[in-house]
């Protein structure tokens, strides 16, 4: 069983969910480069410029490991990195469990995102024009902060450590990404665990990836927000287990 | 405390508080950051607090900060703006802890918020200071880094002049020693060609006999070696600039036209010849004789460069040495017309370090036995001498082009080349007095001997002193023979102006070997001096001593 983390943070996402399936299966969690414990000189902003790069590492970690039938778990963009390791590689897993997909952020036409597309661009302007004062500020919360060792001690060890220009750029490549048309192509059998009022990917874009899947099974979850695996973990252990059980 | 002071604690605090649920949803906020935000506390209730900031904001908090305070429990200082009602935003720093119970279930989370709009204001312009201060600093160090370049240029300009003094010094240097050492050689190969000279001239009235006939043979083939010598001799004056040059007016596209043939003998089959002369071509003033030379010695130079066969230019046009030009070359050259004769060939070309030195005497690419080392010195010499300038341009396997510079001839003073019409006289002798004027022992025994076979009459004087006292005794003085360079103060000028004083009806002979004195200006002869060079034969001072004895009226000698 394979975890990967989203956009914000790393495999600390899944500190309270993996445990609970390290006697049933073996699992695997890893950082993406740029992001937590990851090499930040392996950053290579070509090959990172679309989610294809993501999903490349993905493959190759998992052919690496020998794994064959797996379990895919991804959060938030990692859902869609899943997908696209998956049409790649359709050995590497049998089962996907998506946690607050969305193909797309943007509004199109009938589809629903959650953003507007001004919105975005309001996102990624405001990272550009004012990435420096946005960078400094994020930076003592982001990075730790070396000013401060005292607010810095507590937070080297942070579950949210990254590069500040690698998160502008993770973020751009995030919430520019359309992979509606990738659903289709998914042989293996998925779980969307959709929450409550997540402003990230409302439950529209949930119930659009159960429609577009071939083998999709659609949660949703009493939890609020993005990231049930941390605010409601024993609500995500649960759909998940009787997923994998079925 | 009571209740109410709590309450106005609350409420009216310098910060916003805020108490939502596990889901961030709103149970209270007090009026300070309702305030702050333009609403109603009621209106903020039961929204989410994400929802109150802007859409960077939102997407971060969801994404970081909210996982980030459900695993430490808490999060500080993260700069956030939140939206007013009027859609303004205010730049806020937010503190927010998770308070759980005894389950470990969150109960709320309370939220501290700090209006940041000062501080980040302070920063914005902190930031734009260390942008403003990083261009400084980054113009500084360009202006460094190109000021050490400007440095670096300078030196090497001053390197560069430093080395072209150094090198025109040891020219200078070479100049002085190998002039030296060519003019004592000149008056010993006087001596020994004279010797060599008489001993043939005596030889037809000895008795024939196989031993004579040696003698003979070895004396002609001693005389031969002696004539190559004096050539050499020639060429190492004419590098240390010490030949007596005769300059004329002359036409350089003419004299290559004349000289055509001949270079064309010294190039060999192999080898095309093609002159280039450009309309209108400027008169130069040089010596004739040694120009040719020059050329001869470049198309010897060129030949051996194109062993495989080839083709030499020789091209005539007029040029403008402008200021820029002179400054960078190592010797004065003033800035001006000149008459450009350039040579090229489609040679071997040579490298750098070898142009570096090919002005220098007996520096030579050739095998021993094959080259002196003398020919561009020749050639260096004389333009030098000349008042122009010469300068190599060489490239390995291109070929090489040697461009000659000569001053462009502002005013005609002379009828141009009638002089060398004009028909050699007849060798024959005379009965005249001489008198002949030479420090040089063996030299003055040499000449006095010639002069008294052809039938003179000789007196002799070992300096000017002694010449003053026989010219005051004996009245009947034709000619004065004399050296140019003399001992003891009076050199040979300013004896034939004493003499002249005395008896103006007296002729002047001068004889060097080489002259940088008195009567010959910066190597140039004046109009009108008679000068026969060192070393000469039998012949050749029998003719000049008869030419200038049967000169109609001699040309003063003017300073």
């Amino acid at each position: 069983m394979v975890f990967a983390h989203g956009f914000g943070c790393d495999q600390n996402m899944w500190r309270y969910v993996a445990p609970a399936f390290e006697d049933e299966f073996q699992t695997v969690l890893f950082d993406h480069v740029g992001a937590g414990g990851s090499d930040l000189e392996a950053y290579d902003p070509v090959r990172y410029a679309s989610l294809d790069g993501y999903a490349d590492d993905v493959v190759e970690l998992c052919r690496a490991l020998g794994v064959r039938g797996g379990v895919f778990v991804g959060h938030s963009v990692s859902a869609m990195i899943g997908i696209l390791a998956a049409k790649q590689a359709p050995e590497l897993f049998s089962e996907l469990v998506l946690v607050g997909p969305s193909p797309r952020y943007i509004d199109d036409g009938d589809y629903v995102g959650g953003f507007s597309e001004a919105q975005i661009h309001e996102l990624l302007d405001f990272l550009d024009s004012n990435h420096m004062g946005w960078s400094q500020a994020m930076a003592p919360v982001i990075m730790g902060n070396a000013d401060r060792p005292e607010l810095g001690e507590e937070l080297t060890n942070s579950f949210c450590r990254t590069d500040p220009e690698i998160a502008k750029a993770f973020a751009r490549v995030t919430f520019l990404s359309d992979n509606r048309a990738d659903l289709a192509g998914v042989s293996a059998r998925v779980l969307v665990l959709q929450c409550s009022e997540d402003v990230i990917a409302p439950r529209s874009v949930g119930e659009f990836v159960h429609r577009s899947l071939p083998r999709s099974e659609l949660v949703l979850m009493a939890a609020t927000g993005h990231c049930p695996n941390l605010s409601a973990p024993e609500e995500t252990i649960a759909a998940i287990q009787s997923f994998v059980r079925a | 405390m009571g209740a109410d002071d709590v309450d106005d604690l609350f409420e009216h605090a310098p910060c916003g508080y805020v108490s939502a649920q596990a889901d961030c949803r709103i149970l209270r906020v007090n009026s300070t950051l309702a305030k702050w935000l333009g609403s109603a506390p009621h209106e903020l209730v039961g929204r989410r607090f994400p929802d109150l900031l802007n859409i960077a904001g939102k997407i971060f908090y969801e994404t970081h900060f909210a996982p980030l305070l459900r695993m430490q429990g808490s999060f500080d200082e993260v700069a956030l703006e939140m939206v007013r009602s009027d859609g303004t935003m205010l730049p806020v720093l937010v503190n927010a802890v998770e308070r759980r119970d005894e389950a470990g279930q969150v109960r709320f989370t309370r939220i501290t918020v700090f209006n940041a709009t000062d501080r980040r204001r302070y920063e914005q312009e902190l930031l734009h200071a260390r942008r403003s201060a990083e261009q400084a600093s980054a113009e500084l160090r360009e202006l460094n880094a190109t000021l050490e370049a400007r440095v670096a240029e300078a030196v090497e300009e001053r390197m560069r002049a430093e080395e072209a003094l150094r090198q025109s010094q040891k020219m200078e240097a070479i100049g002085q020693l190998t002039g030296g050492v060519a003019h004592d050689f000149n008056n010993l190969l006087t001596v020994i060609l004279g010797g060599l000279d008489t001993m043939i001239r005596q030889m037809p009235s000895l008795p024939r006999s196989a031993q004579t006939e040696r003698i003979e043979r070895s004396a002609r083939m001693a005389l031969h070696a002696g004539e190559r010598a004096a050539t050499l001799t020639a060429r190492l004056l004419a590098f240390a600039r010490r030949q007596p040059l005769d300059p004329k007016p002359l036409d350089a596209g003419r004299l290559i036209t004349n000289l055509a043939d001949l270079l064309q003998r010294t190039l060999g089959e192999t080898i095309s010849l093609e002159t280039v002369s450009g309309g209108g071509l400027w008169r130069t003033q040089a010596d004739a004789n040694e120009l040719e030379n020059a050329l001869v010695n470049l198309a010897v130079n060129a030949k051996d460069a194109m062993p495989a066969g080839g083709r030499l230019t020789i091209e005539t046009s007029n040029a403008y040495l402008d200021e820029s030009y002179v400054a960078q070359v190592p010797e004065p050259v003033p800035p001006g017309q000149y008459v450009l004769i350039a040579v090229s060939d489609t040679g071997t070309g040579m490298a750098p370090e070898t142009l570096a030195h090919v002005f220098e005497p007996f520096f030579t690419t050739k095998e021993v036995g094959k080259g002196t080392g003398l020919g561009l010195s020749q050639v260096y010499g004389f333009v030098r001498q000349s008042g122009g300038h010469l300068r190599i341009y060489s490239e390995v396997d291109e070929g090489t082009t040697v461009k000659i510079y000569l001053p462009r001839l502002m005013a005609e003073v002379a009828p141009p080349e009638s002089e060398r019409a004009r028909p050699q006289p007849l060798t024959h002798g005379g009965l005249e007095t001489i008198l002949v004027v030479e420090d040089h022992d063996d030299l003055r025994a040499f000449s006095t001997g010639i002069l008294r076979e052809l039938g003179y009459r000789v007196l002799e004087a070992a300096n000017g002193r002694s010449a003053l006292e026989v010219l005051q005794a004996a009245h009947d003085v034709d000619l004065l023979f004399t050296d140019v360079v003399l001992p003891e103060g009076m050199d040979g000028r300013r004896l034939a102006d004493e003499a002249k004083r005395r008896r103006p009806a007296i002729k002047v002979l001068f004889t060097t070997g080489y002259t940088r004195n008195a009567i010959v200006h910066n190597g140039r002869l004046d109009p009108g001096v008679n000068l026969i060079s060192k070393p000469f034969s039998f012949e050749g001072l029998a003719a000049k001593v008869r030419e200038v004895l049967d000169a109609g009226s001699e040309v003063s000698v003017s300073p």
